[in-house]
This record gives C-alpha cells, structure tokens and sequence, in this order.
C-alpha cells in the first residue's frame, strides 16, 4: 500500500471532516461531560450512516472491502472533532480479531452486524495500567467468564466484548454478549467514553484462541487498534493547532498580535511539528498494515502521536490565557479526549516497551 | 529516463567499487589536505563513471536526469563517507547559481566541468560579521570603479574558502535604500588581489569555515549575477535550489542503532542498560521522531516522482533531528561512562559520540538556527505574523546601530 493517499481515500478524508464540522455540537459534546454513561448519538448515527462501521470489513460479510488507511482517516476527522462515542475503534478492534483468528461462526455471526452498525463493541483486555496482563484476574471456564475487568472503555452500552482472559491452558481471547454481565458505569473525565466496571459471573462466552495464538492475536488487534488512535491523536492534535495558530492572529497584548511574540510563535511551530511527525508515522503505519515492520510502525505511530496529542493540548490552552481555561470555550474536550486516548489501547509505556523489544529483537 | 530505483542500484555497485580507495575506512587518519587530495581524485571518477551533475543539462556537462535521481545518489553515497564534503557546497549552490545568471556561457561551462570534476572548488560568501541570520543587514560594500566595481568588506564562517578558487557574494551596492534593495550579487575570483582568507578553529577543533576580508577588490562588471539592487532576490534564489536534498533523520550524528548496540553492552547499577528504563524510553521516543522524518522524506519523494509538490513539512529536518542529536549524544556519553572522555578531535560524527557531541551545537547554528527554522514555520507555512522589526522600511544606512 502506497504511503501517498489517492483520489478514493482523499474523498473519504473530506468528505468526513465535512458530515462532522455540520453535525457535530459543542455545546452537546460539553452537557454529555457531565453524563454518567451517554454517549453522542447523533455521531454514532453519522458514523452508521456514513458507513464507517463498514469500512474495514471484507464485502462478503457486508463490509466496504477497505481498510486501515480508509478508517484512519476517518478516525482523523473525528478526533477533530472530539467525537462522541468509543465504538468504531472498538469494533474494527472486535473484527480484525475475528478476521485474524476467529471461526466462520464467530464471523458471519458478528462481522455483518457490526458492518450494518446494528451492534456496537467494546475490547476488555486491560486491568490496572496492564493492556494485557500477564494473568488475568476474569476467567474462562468451560465457556464461561467470571471476574470483573475495571474501567472498559464503551462498557456502558457495548453489545459485545472481546475479552481477554485466564484459561486453563494459558490466556485466552473469547468474544461475550454484554446482556450477560453486570455493567457499572463510572463517572469519569472523558464521559462519552463510556467507561464501565464488567463484571462477569459465569457469562456464557466464545472461544476465539488461546495460549500463544491469544497473546499473538490480542497484540495484532491492539496494535491496529493503536493505529487507528493514532489517526484520531493526529486529528485532535492538528485541530489544536489551528485553533492555536487562529487564537495568536487575532489577539493583542502590548501593542500587537500575541503570534508575533516569539515565545508563542515558537511553540506553535513545535505544535506543527509534533504533527507532522505523528502524521507520517501514521500514514506508515496504516500503509504497513500486514507487513512484517507493522508492529514497529504501530509503535511509531502510536508514541508520537500521544505526545503531539498531549503537548497540543496542554500548549494551546497555555496560549490562550485564562479564557483557555473557560468551560464555555472547550478547549479541556481536547484536554480530556487526549488523556484517555493516551490510555486506551496501551499507554506510551507499554508501546515504549514494545518497541523496543521489536529493536532489540527480543520477545514482546 | 533510466528508473530511479535502477539508478539507485547502479550507484552502489559504483559506490561498492570505490568504496575501498574512498570510503569512510580509507581515509581514516588523513589530514585535511590529504583528505581534498583524495576527495579531488573521488571527484574525477565521480564524473567519469556518469554521476557528475546528475540534475543538470548535458549542455554545460550534465547528465540530464531528474532531482530525484541526484538525491538518490546522494542517499546511497551518504552511506560510504566519501571524501565529498568540500563540494557540497560549491556544487550545491554557487555552480547553479552561475549557470543561471551568468551571460559568458563558455566560461560557466569551463567552470562547471571544473567544478564537477573536483579542479576548482566554489564557496558562498553571504554571513557577516554583523548579519548572520539577518542576511540582509550585510556591510560588505561595492562602489562603482570605472567601468567595474570595488568592494571593501569582511565576510564570515564561509566554508572551505581556504580551498577555494570562487566564490559567489552579495554585497551592498546602495546603502541609501531600505536594506533588501541595496544589494548586488557577483562572482568572484577567490585568488584576486586583495582578498584574504583565515580560517577560524571551531569548538570541535577543525577548521572548515573562515574570515575572508577584502581590501579594494576589483570586480568587473561581467562579474555581477542579477541587476544591480537585484542581490536579495538572487541571494534568495541561492537559497531555494536545493529545498529537497538527501536528509538524514540522525541529524548527520550516529544511526539509533548504535545508540541501542552501546546500551545491549552496557550496565547501570549492575544491570543492563538496555533494560533501564530511562534509555528504553530514549531509544523509544528517538525511534519515533526518526521514523516519522523518514517517512516525511519518502512522501516527498513519491510526490515528487508523481510530479506533485511535496509539502512544507520537509523544513522539519534539520530542526528536530540535529536536537536531539545533541541529546542523545549527551546521554550516550553517559553511557560510556569514563570512556567517553578520550577523544579524537578527527573522529567521524556519524560514528563517534563525543565529536557527535561537541559538533552538534554548529549543527543547530549553521544552515539557519533552531530559531531562525522555528519563524520561517510560523510565518511562512502558519501564516503568523513576523517579529517586531524596526529596521523595516529605514533606508539601509538610518538603521539605529
């Protein structure tokens, strides 16, 4: 796959950023804050809409045939826009498992339904700072889950979770219908995440694999899964910077625009640049995806675009002064969205690990 | 047009064969004189073998191929440490810039070929003493001499003019006029009466750049490139020849990969280094940045293969990679430990942390500071305003000194 986007993919990238600067609402986004467990609908019923919870799945199960590139750039608009709901991530995290290691079962009964929108996902793989922890404290028995997996981001109103569990032969990824578990949403900084307590108590469950194949398959979903954040850190990223950029061209303190300062000027080009860094290394990495580099590339992607994401927003609301810091003005939407992205599909520590493992050439 | 990608392969097998006369091995040890004389004969077989000149027209003793192509080779060449670092420069900017201003066609094209065989070596005699990223604030001054001109002045940190046989140079013709508008740019002979040049010892304790000062220089006026007042615009052109040349994502400092085979042999309080979670985090992060200024360099190479303008990203370069660069120098040294305090003033950069080190502040300097890179981002790519100049719109010689 080609690192230069063409005609098709330039499309899909214009033309979400379109659907989302009409749709989406400000002052929607900052009522939800203040939400235990709602989401945005109105960008979920876009999303379906629009087709994005079709883009990456194979045609044959009711999906676009596209892939990675395409639902990054997706991902892109909507990090702009702090979009409100955890799902398409989660559900291309869902599907490229099934894809990678499930039964035709486990595929034609879920891929076609998570193409349509008609369920929506959630990935419960990590416990504590863990994305996959080495012994999982919710088991698989005999088909069944028990044991509570703390903090899921989409928790509160997913359909289905990928599960990432303790069997008897080592660790196992089974997939659970979400009516069978106890469901307690948390109040958290990022609302619309839907963060939520699973607990598990014998929920009937299916086996995707186990043993080294779960852990091998567990990494390759996260790994996607990291890349298409990355997409939507870029886009958070690249929203603050303009927003930056705009604030320093129209504001005055001493006689002048505050851009002409160079201790603002200067740090909007860092913000630019941390951009570009993060947006190459994505465009690389969705280009790299079934290749043999893909993990070292997802790594790439996923720290730099966590620290263009973090940075971006902790300098913009520096740059505007005290009204930057308003909850009328928004800027914490960006402040809070890049916080729990920086945690969700493994934090820089983890992917600052795996990386290097890759480097070195030692098991990750 | 041969493909870039076969091109690529016939420079390395040409590469392979020089390797062992040229290369980075082969001239370990050698003065700087040593050093040019093998760099001049690399030079000869450079443009016997077809890959002198390999973006300009046959016509003045090219090869008529794309910029694509030249960067291509530059990339593989850049891999063998060729003795090229004298030419750079002269081949770069002043030779082109001559080629496109210059009327007395059969004298560029005996210089040209001069040039690229390694004979005659250009420099670039813009930064002065009072005007380094201030290009325009330049004193150097020429007043009218008969049918000629004479130019009275100083220039500084001018590369390799010790070796020099031209040179190219905005001066100030008017000071009388708003400072960009009082300049005229010419060629000069760098043997001429009147012209001095000493070299200035750097940090690292090489002696690559120079003063070079001039007492009454007689120009002609064939001598002059652009109109006269017309310096800044040509000076400016200078600049923008070559926006896209091989970059290097290490900052022209070692690959990460020794970075990560000094850590896998070293210990910190007994255990690995590599294991330390300090220096993971560095090779991480460093990784990271790398990866992506890679990435930017090879979109803008595909945009440029498919005829497109790549974008202004490219201007990131320098900037961030010769930064961290010079940090994470400072931390490989710590690695060493008391190792790191021998040193060899001739070390190779790209393989030796100390020289990589004490060298990277001119890195940061040259080519345009950190500083200077971080307003032209700001202002030319993110639209913000310029800094408070008030030197703006005074006539040259009004500005308060």
């Amino acid at each position: 796959m080609s690192i230069l986007y063409d005609e098709g993919q330039q499309a899909i990238a214009t033309e979400s950023r379109r659907v989302l600067d009409a749709r989406m609402d400000k002052a929607r986004l900052l009522k939800l804050l203040e939400e235990t467990g709602s989401h945005d609908q109105p960008f979920w019923d876009t999303a379906v809409e629009q087709g994005w919870t079709a883009l990456a799945i194979p045609e044959e199960f009711g999906g676009l045939g596209l892939g990675l590139v395409e639902l990054g750039l997706v991902a892109q608009a909507a990090g702009a826009a702090t979009s409100g709901a955890p799902f398409l991530t989660a559900g291309y995290g869902l599907s490229s498992a099934l894809l990678q290691g499930g039964s035709d079962d486990l595929k034609s009964a879920w891929l076609p339904r998570l193409a349509a929108g008609e369920v929506t996902a959630a990935i419960a793989f990590a416990e504590g700072n863990a994305i996959l922890p080495a012994s999982p404290s919710v088991t698989y028995v005999d088909g069944k889950l028990t044991g509570t997996k703390p903090a899921v981001v989409g928790g509160a109103k997913a359909d289905v979770a990928l599960v990432w569990a303790k069997g008897p032969n080592g660790p196992v990824l089974a997939v659970a219908e979400l009516a069978g578990a106890a469901r307690n949403p948390l109040s958290s900084y990022d609302n619309t995440r839907l963060h939520a307590d699973l607990a598990f108590s014998g929920t009937p469950a299916t086996l995707v694999a186990e043993g080294a194949a779960a852990q091998a398959l567990a990494l390759d979903a996260l790994a996607r899964m990291a890349v298409v954040t990355a997409h939507e850190q870029v886009g958070g990223a690249e929203a603050l910077l303009t927003i930056a950029r705009d604030y320093a061209v129209t504001r005055k303190a001493f006689g002048q625009l505050i851009g002409a300062f160079q201790s603002i000027k200067h740090r909007i080009s860092e913000m630019y640049g941390l951009v570009e860094i993060a947006r190459a290394n994505c465009i690389h990495a969705a280009a790299s995806e079934g290749q043999s580099n893909f993990l070292i590339a997802a790594a790439d992607a996923r720290i730099s675009a966590t620290e263009a994401y973090d940075t971006n927003a902790r300098d913009c609301m520096q740059i505007h002064g005290g009204i930057g810091v308003t909850w009328e003005l928004g800027l914490h939407l960006h402040m809070r969205r890049a916080r729990s992205l920086a945690a969700e599909q493994g934090n820089l520590l983890f992917w600052e690990d795996v990386l290097v493992n890759q480097l070195t050439g030692e098991a990750a | 047009m041969i493909e870039i990608e076969d091109f690529r392969q016939k420079a390395r097998a040409f590469l392979e064969t020089m390797a062992p006369k040229y290369g980075r091995a082969a001239r370990e040890g050698n003065t700087m004189e040593q050093d040019l004389a093998l760099g001049r004969e690399y030079m000869a077989a450079r443009y016997d073998a077809g890959f002198g000149g390999i973006n300009w027209s046959p016509d003045v003793g090219g090869q008529g191929l794309s910029n694509m192509h030249k960067i291509a080779y530059d990339a593989e060449e850049m891999q063998y440490g060729m003795p090229v670092q004298f030419f750079g420069i002269s081949l770069g900017m002043p030779v082109p810039i001559l080629m496109a201003y210059c009327q007395d066609k059969a004298f560029v094209k005996e210089r040209v070929l001069k040039a690229l065989r390694g004979e005659e070596i250009w420099c670039q005699l813009f930064s002065e003493p009072s005007g380094g990223s201030d290009l325009a604030a330049l004193r150097t001054r020429v007043e009218p001499d008969g049918n000629g001109w004479r130019m009275n002045g100083q220039k500084i940190w001018t590369s390799w003019a010790q070796y020099c046989d031209y040179g190219v140079i905005v001066t100030r013709s008017d000071p009388t006029v708003e400072k960009h508008k009082g300049l005229t740019y010419f060629w000069l002979d760098m043997k001429a009466p009147g012209v001095d040049v000493r070299p200035i010892k750097l940090a690292g304790g090489d002696s690559h750049v120079n003063e070079v000062f001039f007492d009454d220089v007689r120009l002609e006026d064939e001598q002059r490139l652009g109109p006269v007042g017309g310096g800044f615009g040509v000076a400016l052109h200078t600049l923008m020849i070559e926006r896209y040349i091989a970059t290097d994502s290490a900052g022209f400092g070692p690959h990460l990969d020794e970075f990560v085979k000094l850590a896998q042999g070293t210990e910190i309080n007994g255990k690995p280094a590599i294991e330390d979670g300090r220096v993971r985090s560095a090779i991480a992060r460093n990784h990271a940045m790398r990866a992506g200024l890679d990435s930017i360099t090879k979109r803008a190479f595909l945009m440029m293969q498919a005829g497109m303008q790549p974008g202004p990203e490219g201007s990131l370069q320098k900037l961030v990679a010769v930064r961290s660069r010079q940090k994470l120098s400072e931390m490989a040294m710590d690695l060493k430990g008391n190792e790191s305090f021998a040193f060899d003033p001739h070390a190779y950069v790209k393989t030796d942390w100390g020289a990589s080190w004490l060298n990277a502040p001119t890195g940061r300097i040259a080519g345009g500071s950190d500083e200077v890179l971080l307003n032209t981002i700001a202002e030319k790519i993110l639209g913000l305003p310029q800094d408070h100049r008030p030197d703006k719109g005074v006539p040259f010689n009004q500005i308060p000194a």
